[in-house]
């Protein structure tokens, strides 16, 4: 089955939708794809249907929770909200982050040196 | 754990589709609609709107199938999926469904029956404590090359005491008892075994206590019995308070104290003693020779021992030969003159063998194991030919499939879900077949344990255990793998094109299907072939055996065996009543003849006896133990044996007169050349002093003694009334018509003889000799069984490929009659191919049975490996029925009508 556009960049979705749940308290799908596209200022090429495998598989894994209620715009929608689980996996997964864009940016700083 | 979670809410989620599949439509419409709202406020119209929001959000359906990827269990749903798929292809062509089932359930059936025997007797562990720790002890010598494994009660003793590497060691040795208990007497099986037996066996009671080395400690002194579970159960009813009480075992009054746990059958497969007495009671129960415990000479026991579990194999072996040999030297001392140079000479050269005894004394393993391992070989071979034959029909089948899956192909199935599809289809298959087959099995199981000889089928537990189960299922899945993966992978090869072009389905995909297919029909010839061939062999060697002349006459003989001796009977009260049994059966109606020996014709035993020859000189290793056999005045008139010169015993040759003897004509040309023996001396070699003192006074005819496959032996005859010691005889009674009827009227008189006298191995002679045959039976009946199935099957597979090349070129062979082709050309261009696929096929087959066929060698009877008569009739018989195979579908080529063929398709 072909993998829609995106998948490669699982983790860091993951970590997106995380931490903008965090942010912004529940939301729904749609909400989070606006945000995301604010945030990444267009950087992030990705259909916004890729966000819902990934929704499901956070749900799955306990760190975020789902539940039906109505939009601003008086629709129908399902709301994601961060579990207790999925903040200390946002709090582990930004501190592994961080570990690795640091070593990241000292092995590229050191090789310019070199 | 996180994983059972996911996979709980993955399986949930499997449940509950239908609602999660509106929820997400609800949602993912949802977000459409907002993108499009968002759209519309920045100026596009509607339509514009909807499609920039489709663009931006992708793929909808192609979205959906990765949620739904994500949400269920994608392999699960699939395999469900395919089962379905499988389901409703197998029944919508149920005969094709019956006729795969029912191939492999045989198929399926004949292997896991056979593996639960291989299972029980080849691979079962005794149900003891730790049974990889125990060793059976045995000695090579220069005797035989196969190791020895009889031991003198001393030796026993030395190994038992000094030695450094067992735990503990134990020794036991068959003995038969007249039980007695309630006023009714039987003939039970027994052992005597020693006080640390069931300690080293680590079994404990089921009821009372079991022998411990407290009840082995003096000669005679230990009047008690362990009965077995069974015995308890059958001949007891499980009455728990016969313990403690007494039963009589020939004429001693025995202490019942325990019985042993229901699984417990000692240290041998399926011989399952019904009483156990400790070894000390020897001198009660075998009184002869009185010093049997004490001598170095006597060597009547097996012995079995535990390791030390720190002691590896070899280390146990290492040691233990020293000891051995140290014990034999001292004995050798002891002995002195007593023994020749030759007997010290072998002596001194012997050595100790352990055997690993988780298996206990495997004496029925060595017995069947080949049989057994053929059978299981040539069920394996009828089931690879099945698998050879399902794989063609699938083939069939794919030909009318090919358009289904170019279809399937064109709309983007992957290649790969195909032969996925597919396996599953054919897996599904093997799998209800396998399930079939596991009853085929039992059914064939009991069969087949029914088939063996009664002493040990009785005791043969052939349980259908997990071990067999899982071979089923294995069998199954490597059958269904075999039969599946060449149709599966060659079905996915199909071109998109081809079955789309509608008229041309066998064509271009044809060829490939044709040439797999008979590859497959040549590999069954090649298969069936050796099958038959060896069916052959079998079946000539079993007529051969049957058409045996046994020398003597088998018609309306009744055979029964008794033994007084066990009831305390002495001597000479032995010698009157077996008088007076023959005088009254003498009388009874419709008798012609009757008489006694100690040893019946074909029952699978004989006593062999050292002899001394008047004017014969041996050589040191040479044979000087012709068969032996006591009979009473008549005994030749009752088997038909004919005299070739001299007289038969009379009732003047009694114990106060001459001794006399009648050998066979293979003894006198042995030992007397072209010279007439008459009147010749033979005696037995019990001691050098002694001169010859028995008279040769009659030869007679050679006739088969122990088993009909045997050489001419040499044998002689003493008269009964000059044996020192009597105790088992068979009575032979020769009938004038049915000789089952004599047998009430005979029991009757040993009755009023002796109530408490039992009567046993009762049968008819031609029963006898038919139960000797059992295993080459068992071998010729399921060989030819095998082996007609494998040519029935290989022969549909061959018609099914003719058929279906008929069917292929219906319009070319239309074509080639339109334009003045003859039938038989059409015939012949038809079956050329088969022919020559049929030739090569038998050809390999051929080459594979000589190769396969030396093996059978020690199993035929008179029948070289390379019979020109089974060769022959098996390539025949193969050869005519591939012919009809092939010819039967080719004629309907010939009756094709060209107007009919040129509108086909």
């Amino acid at each position: 089955m072909a993998q829609p556009r995106g998948e490669v960049l699982q983790g860091t979705l993951d970590l997106i939708v995380l931490k903008t749940l965090e942010a912004l308290g529940p939301l729904h799908g749609y909400g989070i794809a606006v945000r995301i596209q604010q945030v990444s200022a267009d950087l992030l090429q990705l259909n916004q249907g890729t966000l819902y495998p990934a929704l499901l598989r956070l749900e799955q894994r306990g760190w975020i929770s789902s539940k039906w209620g109505v939009s601003a715009n008086n629709r129908k929608a399902k709301y994601y909200s961060l579990t207790r689980s999925g903040r200390k996996q946002l709090l582990a997964e930004t501190e592994s982050w961080e570990r690795m864009a640091a070593m990241m940016t000292r092995l590229l700083g050191r090789a310019e040196g070199a | 754990m996180e994983w059972i979670r996911i996979f709980a809410k993955r399986l949930l989620a499997i449940l509950h589709r239908q609602k999660l599949e509106s929820d997400l439509d609800a949602e993912l419409r949802g977000h459409i609609d907002a993108l499009t709202e968002e759209n519309i406020r920045r100026g596009m119209n509607e339509n514009e709107a909807r499609h920039a929001a489709r663009r931006e959000f992708g793929g909808v359906e192609q979205l959906k199938e990765c949620y739904r990827n994500q949400r269920g269990l994608p392999f699960l749903e699939t395999l469900a999926q395919d089962l379905r798929y499988a389901l409703r292809m197998l029944v919508k062509s149920p005969g094709f469904t019956a006729v795969t089932i029912l191939t492999l359930a045989l198929g399926i059936g004949a292997n896991t029956g056979l593996f639960s025997l291989v299972n029980s007797v080849l691979l079962a562990n005794l149900a003891v404590r730790n049974p990889q720790e125990l060793v059976v002890i045995k000695y090579t010598d220069s005797r035989s090359e196969q190791a020895q494994e009889d031991f003198s009660y001393p030796m026993y003793r030395a190994i038992r005491d000094k030695n450094t590497v067992f735990a503990n060691v134990l020794t036991r040795s068959g003995v038969n008892f007249n039980a007695s208990y309630g006023g009714q007497s039987e003939r039970a099986v027994g052992e005597l075994v020693s006080g640390n037996y069931f300690e080293t066996l680590g079994v404990q009671p089921f009821l009372g206590r079991l022998i411990g080395p407290e009840d082995d400690r003096t000669p005679g002194a230990h009047p008690l019995a362990v009965l077995s579970y069974g015995y308890w159960q059958r001949r007891f009813g499980s009455d728990p308070a016969v313990v403690g009480k007494d039963i009589i075992l020939n004429d001693n009054p025995i202490r019942v104290i325990g019985i042993t746990p229901p699984g417990f059958y000692g240290t041998e497969m399926a011989r399952n003693p019904d009483i156990r007495v400790p070894m000390m009671m020897a001198t009660v129960f075998r009184p002869v020779p009185a010093n049997r415990l004490q001598s170095s000479r006597h060597r009547w026991l097996t012995v079995l021992a535990r390791r030390k579990p720190e002691v590896s194999f070899a280390q146990a072996q290492a040691s233990l030969d020293i000891l051995y040999r140290q014990v034999l030297a001292a004995e050798l001392q002891e002995l002195g003159a007593s023994v020749n140079a030759h007997e010290k000479e072998r002596a001194l050269a012997s050595r100790i063998q352990l055997q690993q005894g988780n298996q206990g004394f495997a004496h029925l393993r060595g017995e069947m194991e080949r049989p057994l391992l053929l059978m299981f070989s040539v069920t394996g071979i009828v089931l690879l030919v099945a698998c050879a034959n399902l794989a063609n029909l699938l083939l069939a089948r794919n030909a009318k499939r090919a358009q289904e899956v170019s279809v399937r192909l064109a709309i983007g199935a992957g290649r790969g879900r195909l032969v996925r599809q597919w396996l599953t289809e054919s897996l599904l298959l093997a799998v209800l077949g396998g399930c079939a087959g596991i009853l085929v099995a039992y059914w064939a199981k009991t069969a087949l344990v029914g088939f063996l000889p009664a002493d040990f089928s009785t005791n043969l537990r052939a349980p259908m255990d997990l071990r067999v189960l899982g071979f089923a299922l294995l069998a199954s899945f490597i059958t269904g793998l075999l039969f599946g993966l060449a149709p599966a992978l060659q079905l996915s090869r199909t071109g998109v094109s081809i079955a789309l072009q509608n008229d041309a389905p066998a064509i271009a995909s044809g060829e490939r299907l044709f040439s797999l297919r008979s590859a497959l029909i040549f590999l069954q010839l090649a298969l069936s072939l050796p099958l038959l061939i060896g069916a052959g062999l079998f079946l000539h060697s079993l007529r051969n055996l049957r058409g045996v002349n046994t020398g003597f006459v088998k018609e309306n003989v009744f055979l029964a065996t008794l033994n007084p001796a066990m009831n305390g009977y002495p001597q000479g009260r032995i010698k009157s009543l077996y008088d007076d049994l023959l005088a009254r059966v003498r009388t009874l109606p419709g008798v012609r003849a009757a008489s006694l020996t100690t040893s019946s014709v074909i029952s699978g035993g004989w006593d062999q006896e050292g002899v001394k020859v008047e004017g014969y000189q041996p050589g040191p290793d040479e044979n000087m133990s012709p068969n032996a056999a006591a009979i009473s005045p008549g005994y030749f008139a009752t088997m038909g044996i004919p005299f070739v010169s001299g007289r038969d015993f009379t009732e003047q040759d009694s114990a106060s007169h001459t001794k006399v003897v009648i050998i066979n004509e293979t003894m006198a040309h042995y030992f007397f050349g072209n010279k007439d023996p008459l009147g010749k001396k033979i005696g037995t070699d019990d001691d050098p002093k002694v001169p010859p003192d028995r008279e040769i006074i009659g030869v007679v005819k050679d006739a088969k003694y122990v088993r009909l496959s045997e050489a001419p032996r040499r044998h002689f005859y003493a008269p009964m009334a000059q044996e020192e010691r009597l105790s088992d005889m068979t009575l032979q009674v020769c009938t004038s018509d049915d000789p089952e009827k004599i047998g009430d009227l005979v029991r009757a008189q040993v009755h009023d003889l002796d109530a408490n006298l039992p009567l046993y191995a009762t049968t008819t002679l031609e029963i006898q000799i038919d139960d000797s045959l059992t295993q080459e039976r068992l071998l010729t009946w399921l060989s030819s069984l095998f082996g007609l199935l494998a040519t029935m099957l290989a022969s549909l597979g061959l018609s099914g490929v003719v058929a279906f090349s008929v069917a292929r070129r219906t319009r070319e062979i239309g074509i080639r009659m339109a334009l003045g082709a003859q039938p038989g050309d059409i015939l012949r261009q038809v079956v050329s191919p088969m022919a020559l696929l049929v030739t090569a096929g038998m050809a390999v087959g051929l080459a594979a049975a000589y190769g396969l066929s030396r093996l059978l060698g020690s199993m035929l009877y008179e029948v070289g490996s390379a019979d020109p008569l089974a060769f022959a009739g098996a390539c025949f018989l193969l050869g005519v029925v591939a012919a009809l195979a092939a010819y039967l579908p080719a004629q309907r080529a010939t009756q094709v009508d060209p107007v009919v063929a040129l509108r086909h398709e």
